[in-house]
């Protein structure tokens, strides 16, 4: 346990002094949340629509945290321990290597939690933010979503080769993912053909399932994508397992 | 007591490549063992499969009395490590650095008392990657000495050092081994090796071209020094040992 403690302690301290996570993870979230409350925060979310935009949007804003530190932030820590070889001097310490892999996945999904925290104060003492849904089904979605997105993050970790071949997958993967799943360019603004082809990304399952959960809205469509985040999880955490090297 | 280390036939090859060929070695408590050979004769082949990250393709390895790749929580408690190329955290601090190893062993060495050892007190505040070249190399044996081990695996240790600070750590791994502490070293200077070695093995193209002590390999060479035997047992000369 002082060993967890210390690791963690570290690793938090450091992911804090490199600034990326804090940067992309909460006050990215926290400016667009801000814009959209600004720009059209307590209108109805369409006409004749019974909740507000920004509490449409909500679900989105929950997301892009999770994005920026599976998609980025964890898999490029772990490509860049590996390469320093900071992952193989670990195997000669009491400590196994695993257990740093455990304290980054733990640092990552803390800053998660006080963006996401942040995001909802902000939200609700400026636009009147009230969730509808239920706050535990809400919170079970978002750790769905949490797990595919760093399961997709770790396999991109494991298949890559250096640390140069980590930051163009995770470039490859998060930009596309952070703008057109509607984290933050709502999918309810796309053209209908636009929104086809968001569809397919996983994030977009993810964030129709906050939308749906955090709206307390009906939940018939929410089957596909519970079952297309479940699906994303394991198959990128058996990729992730088969292809995992140590150095 | 059994020896700290014992080493039989460990062989390892990377494809078609052979690696290391059937090494045989035995070091005794308190001695300095030093693995010698030219770069790419597999000294760390050897050394990553005797503390278990490489899975050897035969052979087998005691070290400590434990197998290296099963006991690993338990002797890694009483072995330290210095890699050829120590990599660290970006932007962390020599005191974080030192603090966090320290964390990980039950009863770790006072770090502090290690900075002023190796003449480090006053950088703690430093990041590892503002210290120059010699003081980083400082570092990287230091921690490897942190969980007060009982053997210790010192990968060049002394490259990038200047001669003052070369020095200052063998007089310190003198004093350690004193206390009986057994030490496994690989090298390319040869006056470190003839100050602290009792026993040299040296490689060639993963094979054991020769062992002994310092004065045997030198008696037993055509050669004056250990540097130029060392040369002709390890290949460099091979015109000129034909000559001979």
């Amino acid at each position: 346990m002082k060993a967890f403690n210390a690791l963690f302690k570290s690793e938090f301290t450091l992911s804090v002094r490199d600034m990326n996570i804090p940067i992309f993870g909460i006050i990215f979230p926290v400016i667009v949340a801000v814009i959209i409350g600004l720009v059209s925060g307590t209108k109805p979310a369409f006409e004749g629509a019974d909740y507000t935009f920004i509490e449409q949007s909500f679900g989105g804003f929950a997301a892009i945290a999770v994005c920026a530190t599976g998609l980025m932030g964890l898999p490029l820590q772990v490509a860049d321990y590996r390469q320093k070889k900071i992952l193989k001097r670990f195997m000669v310490t009491p400590v196994s290597p695993f257990k740093l892999l455990l304290v980054q996945v733990l640092v990552n999904l803390i800053m998660s939690v006080i963006s996401l925290i942040l995001i909802y104060l902000i939200c609700a003492l400026f636009w009147g933010y009230r969730p509808d849904g239920s706050v535990g089904t809400f919170l079970l979605s978002w750790l769905l979503v949490l797990a595919a997105m760093y399961s997709i993050g770790m396999m991109l970790a494991s298949v890559s080769p250096n640390m140069k071949t980590a930051s163009m997958l995770c470039s490859l993967v998060y930009f596309p993912m952070l703008f057109f799943s509607g984290a933050t360019i709502p999918y309810e603004i796309m053209p209908g053909g636009a929104q086809i082809a968001m569809d397919f990304l996983p994030l977009t399952q993810g964030i129709k399932l906050l939308k749906t959960t955090s709206l307390g809205l009906p939940a018939d469509n929410t089957l596909l994508s519970i079952l297309v985040l479940g699906a994303v999880t394991v198959v990128c955490a058996i990729v992730s397992l088969r292809f995992f090297k140590w150095e | 007591m059994t020896k700290p280390l014992i080493v039989k036939g460990l062989t390892k090859s990377y494809g078609s490549v052979s690696a290391l060929e059937g090494l045989e070695l035995e070091v005794e408590k308190g001695e300095i063992f030093g693995l010698l050979g030219h770069n790419g004769a597999g000294k760390t082949t050897g050394i990553e499969c005797m503390l278990g990250i490489k899975r050897p393709d035969a052979g087998t390895v005691l070290l400590l009395g434990m197998d290296p790749a099963s006991d690993r929580k338990r002797l890694f408690e009483r072995v330290g490590v210095q890699f050829q190329e120590t990599g660290y955290h970006d932007k962390i601090r020599v005191s974080e650095m030192c603090g966090m190893t320290q964390a990980l062993y039950r009863d770790p060495a006072d770090w502090r008392e290690l900075l002023s050892t190796f003449g480090l007190t006053g950088l703690e505040k430093r990041t590892v990657s503002e210290l120059s070249g010699g003081e980083r190399q400082r570092l990287s044996v230091l921690l490897a000495l942190i969980p007060k081990p009982e053997i210790v695996f010192l990968d060049e240790l002394t490259t990038g050092l200047d001669s003052k600070a070369r020095r200052d750590v063998w007089k310190y791994l003198e004093k350690l081994k004193a206390g009986g502490l057994t030490v496994l070293l690989t090298s390319h200077h040869m006056d470190e090796v003839e100050a602290l070695c009792d026993q040299i093995l040296i490689l060639r193209r993963g094979r054991t071209v020769t062992r002994g002590t310092v004065r045997e390999l030198v008696a037993q060479s055509p050669c004056e020094t250990l540097e130029e035997a060392y040369l002709w047992y390890s290949g460099e000369e091979e015109n000129k040992s034909e000559s001979v």
